[in-house]
């Protein structure tokens, strides 16, 4: 995967063009879930992606270590009971944007896409489709997007006690704010 | 009641009264303040990236989950969702750096491009770049 993310971004460095690839290191992706016990929340600002604007191409990883969240305690059961993130450390996406031709990268200004790709979690893969927003800015593009997973999708196991507790399904926000790879 | 029934009543009471605090106190337990944690680890950002560069696996066992000691150069500072700042720190690799988030820090001002710092933090892994969690500073030099 470090490859993948390394071979997209090769090309940028070594052709002299118009940014055609986007990055973030540091965006955002949380997650939120309620039952009537608790709520169950989590932030990671360490989120990598690459957006080839192109083809439309989109790729998100993460290290499930770099959820944070408000209790130690519930980090600690997310990371060894449910993701068991020292098997799994990492979870990806990849996929497109279906609708790139409604996109202008050349125009300020905000435009509905649907994203569509192959999300893997807990070495589960399964095949997504949301619906997401693109910014064009000055500085870079902005992507946004709001969806739900389902944990047993991704075989992660909720022991009887309390799979009550925690929600059935789970709402992700997806926030990057990305700046055009160098190209010199 | 015999008083061998009502002390045995009581200590069963207190033990319950006792669990359900420790309960409680468990559940509310916040993440670690690392200001006051010793690192098992204090490592340069070059040293610390070459290692996971050119071994992974063995940096992945030795550094994660540990609170390492980084000291560098601040080349980054973004300010993130929910008053988060994730400072990256400069290495020998331009594409790789160490990205540092901080959760909650009162004082940003000491955050700025090309000042020295040594930043306590849990290691998370390696994406790109080397990854750390619940920063906080150690050191800053402006």
């Amino acid at each position: 995967m470090k490859r993948l993310i390394f071979l997209l971004i090769l090309p940028c460095l070594v052709v002299n063009a118009n940014a055609q690839k986007y990055m973030t290191k540091n965006g955002f992706i949380g997650f939120y879930g309620h039952t009537p016990m608790e709520d169950i929340k989590a932030d990671n600002n360490q989120v990598a992606s690459v957006l080839d604007i192109s083809t439309g191409e989109l790729v998100f990883q993460v290290l499930i270590k770099s959820f944070h969240f408000d209790r130690a305690l519930m980090e600690e059961h997310f990371n060894e009971n449910y993701m068991e993130s020292d098997k799994v450390p990492k979870s990806i996406f990849k996929g497109r944007i279906t609708n790139l031709s409604s996109v202008d990268f050349k125009k300020i200004g905000s435009y509905d896409v649907t994203v569509e790709g192959d999300l893997t979690i807990h070495d589960v893969t399964n095949k997504i489709t949301t619906k997401g927003s693109i910014e064009v800015i000055s500085e870079g593009i902005n992507a946004n997007s709001k969806f739900n997973i389902v944990p047993e999708d991704y075989k992660i196991n909720i022991p009887g006690l309390v799979r009550d507790k925690i929600a059935k399904s789970l709402e992700v926000t997806v926030t990057m704010k990305y700046s055009p790879l160098p190209s010199k | 009641m015999k008083p061998i029934v009502k002390i045995a009543l009581l200590v069963v009471v207190l033990i319950a009264i006792g669990g359900l605090f420790a309960a409680l106190y468990l559940y509310n337990l916040k993440p670690r303040d690392l200001q006051k944690a010793k690192p098992h680890f204090s490592i340069s950002a070059d040293d610390f990236q070459k290692a996971f560069n050119e071994n992974e696996k063995a940096a992945s066992t030795r550094y994660i989950n540990k609170i390492i000691d980084v000291s560098g150069t601040i080349a980054s500072v973004q300010s993130g969702e929910k008053n988060t700042f994730n400072v990256a720190l400069k290495t020998g690799n331009e594409l790789s750096s160490i990205i540092c988030t901080f959760h909650s820090i009162k004082d940003t001002t000491i955050l700025r491009s090309g000042n020295q710092i040594i930043i306590r933090g849990v290691c998370s892994g390696f994406l790109m770049d080397v990854l750390l969690n619940n920063c906080v500073v150690v050191k800053s030099w402006k």
